[in-house]
């Protein structure tokens, strides 16, 4: 009996401690060594934030895809000495016609050498392959993956990243972003999303001072597949492209001569020549690739686009081996820095799209705060009102179960820093309300017994024992559902799961427990004529 | 004596109103599903897709109208546009059905109407936007139901294992009833339907099977403790018996959704209404529902072997053993 009151005042000294914690400041704390750093998170509903499920276009994955099939299946044609009439990418179809009936099987033999094309038609001369499942799979695997780790670097970035910011993937193709109230505007958030660090190698064909000018050039139009970009003043942060002004328009082809995908390094230095710059490094079959490239195209120029915007265009002077170059353009430390980042997360060259946003605006978030905080105690306080009017003494036993109810839930939700949000308060004054259900199967069994002439010490024990079974069937299934309400809910509505779900455990243990505990010590031993309940 | 809301010996009989309860819930569910079908149902943009802002100005907005020609300006069709008002605060809330042009725009849809609100109305804070594309929201529904699912099929599971096959369906569907009245009585008020809502109804039917859940454990204790098994007796006998904690217990709970429905304010309304009718149906299906239901089964149960229908309902372990042998 002593042991069990230390072992009950000892549980709720603990959780208590953790309670506390959640009404002080983060700074306080810290000043404070004896107060645990653990607390409740904030849902982004109450501290005011944004929360997005993104879904990355992995369509687009199988495409770029085929595209670097195309390249491989033409040079290994070149090498055969079979010139295909036609090669291209139609959707997620890879279409390869022949020029001569003779030349069918050499095209097969080629696309079966790849291992993950498999022919799904043919038309005439035309073959159509696709690839194979398990390579779709792998490649829309592969794309998710990289589009959450770019954007993890991006968004947790070490200099200038968002503090507490959540990015993870949620079921098989989409990333969740979860950035706290108050760092990023919604535009500036997706500003992230925006810039594809897609990294191209672009031989210019022409090049004027504007558009109108270059277009000029070309009174019949432009070349077919070819398209006008444009080099640009370095712009102010948060300004968009289109609104900075026009050095130089360059006629490219639409088809990148080269991509950033074969990257594999890129960091930024200052150079004496071009001020800061950022250097870049391919693997062996992008160097291979750049070195044919550059050494083909000698005193042409190659622009070099981010994301659609020419950063520099140098006049190629030799063959480039060993697949290094690097970038200029004007850029202050920062903007190389920033540059290097993106190039070394990779590009994003998947789009992606917002799929599902919500946005709380601190303000909000802090009223709903309050207006929870109110609801709590509205609700604490009726609920035991009308138990100690019911109860008699027994009602504030049940008060005091429920108290400590109150505390260990907020105490084990600030251990597991599970996170609180508005639905999650709900759940919580929700919670006080079933809580005492388990006191009101006690003592309404305790009244039935006491009205068959039990004595009261008989009465409180077979109540306690008749009830506990009922108590646990009833709380186990409530549980059942919480669980299944906490696997497919999502945001706002888990947190409700996790308040009900804790709830449920602790409502179990403080409200059979403590009031048996309580009335161990009165009325106890002594003899009584009348419980008061 | 004890402060009491039911008197000890009450003996209503309850099993004998089962046939006009029935009739009175499944007139409810078929007047929800007729104004489902006629009216259509309101899905919320969790399920429908779309997008919802709140929105707040500086000043005092007197014609609604004219936020709604801002909405209108920047090219979205039939926004609908709610002043809300609480504690002295006024706001607005948003919402129109998204447009796949709309979502290529990467949710720059609700920066344009910050813009015109701005310019055309005054000055003006976007306390909260939520935005759900049509992808998501098909998902949101299949995840929901495949939780009413599951979570049925558990509690089924449960119940059958801890007390007898035969009290599972009536426990099963009791909640069926408390989940359909619910949404049908949802529906006939001309509400929206949102994950809050499936949250309330989820946790309905936690809270259903919990209340039933005490009944059934009566009724096994008593029919291992009691000589006469009268099954009927027996049952309205535990109905009785348990009835105070029931009322109880749903006016404690409904105390509870008193102080969010008066102080939580409007983001958790739906929710909060939800589970306070969600309540009182459980209250009375628990009462009227539940207990008949597995009555029906035992009398299916005996009519087809009329050996087992003497072993009693749950009769504990002895009753166990015997099945065992």
């Amino acid at each position: 009996m002593r042991w069990r009151v230390i072992g009950v005042v000892a549980a709720l000294l603990l959780c208590g401690w953790y309670t506390v914690a959640n009404f002080v400041s983060a700074e306080t704390r810290k000043a404070t060594p004896f107060l645990p750093d653990d607390v409740m998170r904030l849902g982004l509903d109450l501290q005011g934030g944004i929360h997005w499920v993104l879904g990355p276009d992995l369509d687009v994955a199988i495409e770029h895809e085929l595209d670097v099939m195309r390249g491989g299946i033409r040079e290994e044609l070149e090498e055969k000495k079979v010139e295909p009439a036609r090669i291209a990418v139609d959707g997620q179809q890879l279409v390869i016609e022949a020029a001569k009936p003779e030349d069918l099987e050499a095209i097969r033999a080629a696309a079966s050498e790849t291992r993950v094309l498999h022919e799904v038609g043919a038309e005439g001369q035309a073959l159509r392959f696709e690839l194979t499942p398990q390579w779709q799979a792998e490649v829309r695997e592969r794309g998710i993956q990289q589009v959450l780790e770019v954007l993890r670097r991006r968004v947790d970035d070490p200099i200038q990243g968002v503090q507490e910011s959540v990015v993870t993937r949620q079921g098989s193709d989409r990333v969740l972003i979860q950035i706290p109230g108050g760092q990023l505007d919604r535009e500036q958030a997706r500003g992230l999303l925006r810039q594809t660090g897609f990294l191209e190698f672009k031989l210019v064909l022409d090049r004027a001072e504007n558009e109108e000018l270059l277009r000029k050039k070309h009174p019949d139009g432009l070349p077919p597949d070819t398209e006008i970009v444009f080099e640009r003043e370095r712009g102010l942060p948060g300004q968009k492209p289109e609104d900075r002004r026009i050095l130089a328009a360059y006629l490219v082809p639409k088809a990148p001569d080269l991509t950033g995908d074969f990257l594999t390094d890129a960091r930024s230095s200052l150079d004496n020549r071009y001020g800061w710059i950022v250097n870049f490094a391919f693997n062996s079959e992008g160097a291979r690739r750049f070195a044919k490239l550059t050494g083909d195209n000698v005193g042409k120029q190659l622009a070099i686009l981010l994301d659609g915007q020419v950063y520099s265009a140098p006049s190629l002077q030799t063959r480039i081996g060993g697949g290094r170059g690097f970038i200029h353009g004007r850029f202050s430390s920062q903007d190389a820095a920033d540059l290097a980042v993106i190039l070394r997360a990779g590009s994003l060259p998947i789009p992606v799209q917002i799929e599902e946003e919500r946005t709380v605006g601190p303000a909000l978030g802090a009223e709903s705060i309050r207006r929870g905080v109110n609801a709590s105690i509205m609700g604490m306080v009726l609920v035991a009102a009308f138990a100690c009017w019911y109860y008699k003494l027994a009602g504030v036993y049940a008060t005091i179960a429920l108290l400590a109810n109150l505390i260990m839930l907020i105490g084990i939700m600030s251990m597991a820093r599970a996170t609180l949000t508005m639905p999650g308060i709900a759940g919580l004054v929700l919670t006080l309300g079933m809580a005492i259900d388990a006191n009101v199967i006690i003592y309404e069994r305790i009244r039935e017994e006491l009205a068959v002439g039990k004595s009261p010490r008989a009465a409180i024990r077979t109540g306690f024992n008749k009830a506990l079974w009922t108590i646990l069937d009833a709380q186990i299934t409530t549980l059942l559902v919480a669980l299944v309400l906490y696997q497919y809910g999502t945001g706002p509505i888990k947190g409700f799961a996790v308040s009900l779900s804790i709830g449920i455990l602790t409502s179990v243990f403080t409200s059979i427990v403590i009031p048996r505990l309580l009335f161990e010590l009165y009325p106890g031993n002594r003899p009584v004529q009348a419980l008061s309940i | 004596m004890p402060t009491q809301i039911i008197p000890p010996d009450t003996k209503i009989d309850f099993l004998g109103k089962a046939r006009l309860a029935v009739t009175v819930s499944v007139l409810i569910i078929l007047a929800g599903l007729a104004s489902a079908l006629i009216q259509g149902v309101r899905w919320g943009i969790d399920f429908a897709g779309g997008t919802e802002m709140q929105v707040r100005f500086e000043q005092k907005v007197e014609d609604t109208g004219a936020v709604r020609d801002a909405v209108e300006s920047v090219g979205v069709a039939e926004p609908t546009v709610v002043r809300v008002t609480e504690g002295g605060r006024e706001a607005f809330t948003i919402n129109f059905a998204s447009k796949a042009e709309e979502e290529e725009k990467q949710g720059q849809i609700a920066d344009r109407i910050q813009a015109a609100l701005a310019e055309q109305v005054g000055p003006v804070e976007v306390e909260r936007v939520e935005f759900v594309g049509p992808k998501v929201g098909a998902e949101l529904r299949r995840d929901g139901t495949q939780a009413m699912l599951i979570s049925g099929v558990l509690i089924l599971l449960y119940v059958g294992l801890r007390f007898n096959l035969q009290f599972a369906p009536g426990g099963v569907v009791a909640l069926i009833h408390d989940v359909l009245v619910t949404a049908s009585i949802w529906q006939l008020l001309g509400q929206t339907f949102d994950l809050q809502v499936l949250a309330a109804l989820l946790a309905i039917i936690g809270y259903s099977i919990n209340d039933t859940i005490v009944i059934f454990d009566r009724i096994r204790e008593m029919i291992s403790t009691h000589t006469t098994h009268d099954i009927v007796e027996v049952t309205n006998r535990a109905v009785n018996l348990t009835l105070s904690r029931t009322i109880l217990t749903s006016l404690l709970t409904m105390l509870s959704v008193i102080a969010l429905l008066a102080f939580a304010g409007p983001v958790v309304f739906p929710f909060t209404a939800t589970m306070g009718i969600g309540i009182i149906v459980g209250c009375y299906s628990t009462v009227y529902i539940a207990s008949p239901v597995m009555l029906l089964m035992e009398r299916w149960r005996s009519q087809r072997d009329p050996k087992a229908g003497k072993a009693k309902p749950g009769g504990g372990k002895r009753a166990k053993a015997a099945r065992a042998n």
